[in-house]
């Protein structure tokens, strides 16, 4: 069992590095996708986990929201978002992808010398599964700042939002259940308003490159 | 009783939909703040009298006490004060033709979501929820803070929820170590709850406790707009209509700074000791007086002056926390109060400014005690009040700070903060200079005022922050006093 969750904690950590090293919008989206249905799997695999052990089907109940929120309306939301906008194939980030990629790996073994400290974490033996998801949060957040068009900064966003989820799941198996329902419902209604935005930022600007955003100085 | 406060704001969005006129809206929106205000008031009372108020609903998700009070009662006036003041603003603005009069519902319908999102947040007892609902707060005002639409605010717009989103995403990082820290202590149904995260204080996790704090106080004072994670302020506060500008900063900042306060008292009474968080805190907040001071003295537009004088108090406010003497506390809790209403004030006269003159630009701006006879002397009294000149509240708490400071002996940090303020009130009097003694240059202004209710909140806040400055009710006393003791962790 531990081994599944290793390897899923590895892929998805995989898709995490592939999204940096994309070039379009639309493979922004495919990948997302991809990394939404490992996260899935790995709640599923948490979630029978709990469900034997402790009778509890909280999991499993999150593993289905994510199924339709991530996999399906999210990445459907993006698609939409992307066709209301003009399309140009354009160089949107600030370094080439090899050295964006090597700084995504300096990333996990950031992450890995951080937490490794942390005994609560570890026991005994450094926790890899946390280190990979840490390592995704990380790599979401270095993916916005790389990006120049403001629909890489929303998928930055939700890629750090999974990373934050797997995060809890592989530390304390999930946060409380209430609290879980309230991220996600946060989530879709932040992705839903970062959409509009885009629409009206490329009605009002001609182009949704952020660095056109740059009126307010000083 | 209390529930009310959840369920007025929610009945009011419903209610604002189906209401078919503005004077509609505008009626419910000054009932609901009414009742909002009334039962804040309720809540102080049963607090003082009990110590605390919760109910057994859903596993006492209802809990109040005396800090979360103090900023309840802050919002709730707050906000009934400048839904009086909206009414006259918006109908100058459909007036003039910036919003058409059915953007009001959605107006109104917004501002309900963001009252909701940061009453939940005080009155909650689970901190997962409250990180909830500061983020629903920043969902719910950003299509605010872009209201007029133009690119301008729409910048400030896309700004604001994409820096405020990634440094709540933060937060949640540490709210998940904060978790971890409690995992084998606290039953899963109590779990994250902070009244017993405080009882349980010795038993957590002391290094995951440590790392979570780091990443809470990186998160919320993101949205405290404590320096380096400021850069949304400036530019949210100056395009939303004032109205919105003056809820974000006399309101949401404290939302987010009652929320780093909680944490905070958590990890002291687990180390016991407080010089980690001094440190961390003590850091930001002198960061953003600094930061703050340089942009004052260069600023060109006076929305935004008064934006970053806001950065400035909240990191008084951090640092002041931050210090963690029962003085310092004290002060750093009745600072709150005073910029909130002093700034309050501010925002709602520079909203008139800005609709009589209709520039944002200091150089533009002349001869107003002449142009706006009631808004003029109050704009002019609150910079002199928000620049910490006595007898207003400001100069009273910040006294309290400097003594604070010295008493724990910090003289250091003490002459440094000293002469950043001196710095900031020198830039202010220097635009203070330009917008009231100018040679008047500009075009003719028919003189008068714009909105007669709104100058009558402005006055009304104006007699509140002298009388507080010279003399504070001993009720609020000591409601301030049982505050301090909740944040000292006894």
């Amino acid at each position: 069992m531990e081994h599944y969750l290793d390897l899923l904690s590895v892929l998805m950590l995989l898709t995490a590095i592939m999204l940096v090293s994309h070039k379009r919008i639309r493979s922004y989206i495919r990948t997302f996708r991809l990394q939404a249905v490992l996260i899935a799997i790995i709640a599923g695999f948490m979630g029978m986990q709990s469900l034997v052990n402790e009778g509890s089907f909280d999991i499993l109940v999150i593993c289905a929201i994510i199924v339709a929120l991530k996999v399906v309306i999210i990445p459907m939301l993006l698609h939409k978002t992307f066709a209301n906008v003009e399309d140009v194939v354009e160089k949107d980030f600030y370094l080439n992808i090899p050295i964006l990629i090597l700084m995504s790996c300096v990333l996990v073994v950031f992450s890995y010398f951080t937490l490794s400290g942390i005994s609560a974490l570890n026991e005994g033996h450094v926790n890899l599964q946390v280190v990979n998801a840490f390592s995704v949060i990380l790599i979401g957040f270095f993916f916005m700042i790389s990006r120049k068009k403001a629909i890489g900064q929303i998928i930055g966003y939700l890629v750090m939002e999974n990373g934050i989820f797997v995060t809890a799941i592989f530390s304390t198996h999930g946060m409380p259940f209430i609290v879980d329902i309230g991220i996600f419902i946060d989530m879709i209604t932040a992705v839903l308003i970062m959409g509009v935005m885009v629409v009206q930022i490329n009605d009002k600007f001609d182009s949704i490159n952020i660095n056109n955003l740059r009126n307010l100085r000083g | 009783m209390g529930l009310v406060l959840w369920i007025a704001p929610l009945l009011a969005v419903a209610l604002s939909q189906i209401a078919k006129r503005a004077r509609t809206l505008h009626a419910i929106s000054i009932c609901v703040s009414l009742l909002m205000l009334v039962v804040a008031g309720f809540c102080t009372h049963a607090v003082m009298t009990a110590g605390q108020l919760t109910y057994s609903f859903l596993n006492h998700l209802f809990l109040i006490d005396s800090l979360s009070v103090i900023i309840l009662d802050i919002v709730t006036a707050i906000y009934f004060l400048t839904c009086v003041y909206a009414i006259g603003y918006l109908q100058n603005e459909v007036r003039h033709g910036k919003i058409g009069e059915e953007k009001l519902r959605l107006y109104y319908m917004l501002l309900y979501i963001f009252l909701f999102a940061m009453v939940l947040a005080l009155t909650v007892s689970n901190i997962g929820i409250l990180w909830v609902a500061i983020e629903a707060t920043t969902l719910a005002s950003a299509f605010l803070v872009g209201f007029q639409n133009n690119p301008n605010s729409l910048e400030a717009a896309w700004k604001y929820i994409i820096i405020c989103s990634v440094g709540i995403a933060i937060t949640l990082v540490g709210i998940i170590f904060l978790h971890l820290s409690s995992v084998d202590v606290i039953q899963s149904g109590d779990a994250l709850k902070w009244n017993v995260l405080l009882s349980e204080a010795k038993n957590l996790n002391e290094p995951v406790l440590r790392f979570a704090f780091l990443f809470i106080v990186v998160g919320f004072g993101t949205k405290a707009g404590l320096a380096p994670m400021h850069t949304w302020l400036p530019d949210a506060h100056s395009q939303a209509p004032s109205p919105v500008s003056a809820l974000l900063s006399g309101v949401l900042l404290n939302s987010a700074m009652y929320a780093i306060i909680r944490c905070l008292t958590i990890v002291n009474v687990n180390i016991g000791d407080s010089r980690y968080t001094s440190r961390i805190l003590i850091g930001f907040g002198l960061l953003s007086v600094v930061t703050a001071a340089i942009f004052i003295l260069s600023q060109k537009d006076y929305k935004r002056l008064l934006a970053y004088s806001s950065i400035e108090h909240m990191g008084i406010i951090a640092l002041a926390i931050g210090l963690f003497t029962p003085l310092s506390i004290f002060a750093g809790l009745l600072h709150m109060m005073n910029h909130s209403l002093t700034k309050t004030m501010l925002f709602l006269s520079s909203g008139n400014i800005l609709q009589k003159y209709n520039a944002r630009e200091i150089s533009k701006i002349s001869g107003l005690l002449k142009v706006l006879p009631v808004t003029g002397p109050i704009f002019l009294l609150g910079l002199l009040a928000i620049s910490g000149t006595p007898p207003f509240s400001i100069f009273g708490s910040e006294v309290n700070v400097f003594i604070s400071i010295f008493d724990a002996n910090h003289p250091w940090l003490g002459v440094m903060l000293i002469l950043l303020l001196a710095v900031i009130f020198a830039g202010i009097a220097a635009t203070m200079f330009k917008i009231f003694f100018g040679d008047g240059d500009t075009v003719e202004m028919q003189a008068g005022e714009i909105n007669l209710p709104g100058a009558v909140v402005m006055g009304i806040l104006l007699i509140v922050i002298v009388v507080t400055g010279i003399y504070l009710p001993d009720g609020l006393k000591a409601l301030f006093i049982a505050a301090q003791h909740i944040i000292l962790g006894g």
